[in-house]
């Protein structure tokens, strides 16, 4: 956002800049106004284009932290799935990606663009395709609202008059220093997790979107019991649990939106045979 | 010996991973004969009534109570201990060890992948995203996947931040 003083700023420079131009005609403030107002537009939002290019930054850090499991089976599986789920979202024309990511931690992850990863250590405390498609539904939630696009803007790079998101569609990608501050910027966003809100969002919308794919709306809060009845202590919940609310938050949360009102659209699809055999290897 | 004492905690610990879910009941809720909301009364769990989760079926868990046993609403119940759990993760990481000795996976302990630090010393991983793009999907793709799952699609508008104590009541 350019402040309000920048356009102010602006606005003088420009007039002080062209006292001539200024006496032929009229001077219009509004209009010098609107024309700035473009310019902070053309800074704050991103085409899908470039939402993809920063995306694929994303997710190549988290490949780099971990790769993907080597089963092509399974992240095939995934995407079918996934994409089933992602068509049913605002965002059906994203270039979506799933993918397994080879950790035994519990997590799952969504970038700019619409990746979305899932852990092995995740997939393997799933019951059900509907879980599954729970958890990928929540993600989804994520990149329509664009939840992480906003969160890396909204970061520290920004406080210090920075805005790596903009420098880095305007250097392609070519410049390493700025490439570097993006970098940073998802990593900050990674480690420090998004507003609580934006998590209460996606839980919200992720309910939905699964059973709008045809899925048991109570995939995702089993998966939520499954979180709390673990011990909290346990090193595979590390980062998820210091980058969520609690999943008991989340589950009273969730409670108090549903009511009952999805209770029609369970329980749903009964799932691909495939769910076992990826997963479990039956 | 060493054999011996690796089958018996292979043995008590796959009787923990089937142990059945902790929970307890957040409000005074009913419970059912079968899980619908207008199946028979079993009984009544009161508020902070202790349960087994015996097996789940959609929005429903088959519990066991003091009260009795029955079926109940999944978002009348949350998981896990009422107070801090703690004293178990000794049993856990053996069961850890266990699982990966008998699966014949080698877990290098501490290299879990994803961790605070190795997230904030990851190098981006070019090749890794190149393979990803192979297992992609395509909408026709997803549409012969949800056909064999037996997925049809839904019109349904999204849920309001919080329907507040109106969401509660009436369970």
């Amino acid at each position: 956002m350019i402040p309000r003083a920048a356009l102010a700023v602006l606005a003088l420079s420009l007039a002080a800049a062209s006292p001539v131009a200024l006496a032929q005609f009229p001077f219009n403030l509004n209009r010098l106004i609107d024309t700035a107002r473009d310019l902070t537009k053309a800074t704050t939002e991103t085409s899908d284009a470039q939402e993809l290019e920063i995306g694929r930054e994303y997710a190549a850090v988290l490949l780099g932290a971990a790769p993907l499991v080597a089963d092509p089976a399974l992240q095939r599986y995934v995407n079918a799935l996934g994409r089933w789920v992602a068509q049913h979202s605002e965002r059906p024309e994203l270039a979506w990606q799933f993918g397994v990511l080879d950790s035994d931690n519990l997590n799952a992850f969504a970038t700019p663009g619409g990746f979305v990863f899932v852990t092995r250590g995740l997939l393997a405390k799933l019951r059900s395709e509907a879980e599954l498609a729970g958890v990928l539904a929540h993600e989804i939630g994520h990149v329509v609202k664009k939840h992480h696009l906003n969160a890396i803007r909204k970061g520290a790079g920004m406080q210090a008059g920075m805005n790596v998101v903009g420098d880095y569609l305007a250097q392609r990608g070519r410049n390493p220093e700025v490439t570097s501050r993006l970098v940073s910027g998802m990593k900050e966003v990674m480690l420090r997790g998004l507003d609580k809100d934006d998590e209460f969002e996606a839980d919200r919308m992720g309910v939905v979107i699964a059973a709008r794919s045809g899925y048991d709306p109570y995939g995702l809060p089993a998966v939520l019991q499954t979180l709390s009845a673990m011990n909290p202590q346990d090193s595979g919940l590390a980062l998820l649990f210091a980058t969520h609310p609690a999943p008991a938050d989340r589950l009273d949360a969730l409670d108090a939106a549903m009511g009952t009102r999805l209770d029609r659209f369970a329980p749903g699809a009964r799932g691909s045979a495939e769910f076992l055999r990826v997963t479990r290897g039956k | 010996m060493k054999g011996r004492l690796l089958a018996l905690l292979i043995g008590c610990t796959a009787g923990l991973a089937a142990a059945q879910e902790a929970g307890y009941a957040v409000r005074q809720t009913e419970l059912k004969r079968e899980p619908f909301a207008d199946a028979a009364a079993a009984g009544s769990l009161p508020e902070r009534a202790a349960v087994k989760i015996v097996s789940r079926q959609a929005g429903w868990l088959r519990v066991e109570s003091a009260a009795g046993a029955g079926w109940v609403r999944m978002l009348s119940i949350r998981t896990g201990a009422t107070e801090g759990a703690g004293g178990d993760s000794g049993i856990k990481q053996l069961f850890n060890v266990a699982r990966s000795g008998s699966s014949g996976t080698v877990v290098a302990t501490g290299v879990r992948g994803l961790d605070r630090e190795q997230i904030a010393n990851a190098q981006p991983n070019a090749a890794e995203l190149s393979r990803l793009a192979q297992f992609a999907a395509s909408p026709a793709d997803a549409e012969r996947f949800a056909k064999d799952a037996g997925a049809a699609a839904q019109a349904i508008d999204y849920l309001p931040a919080s329907q507040g104590a109106q969401g509660a009541a009436g369970r």
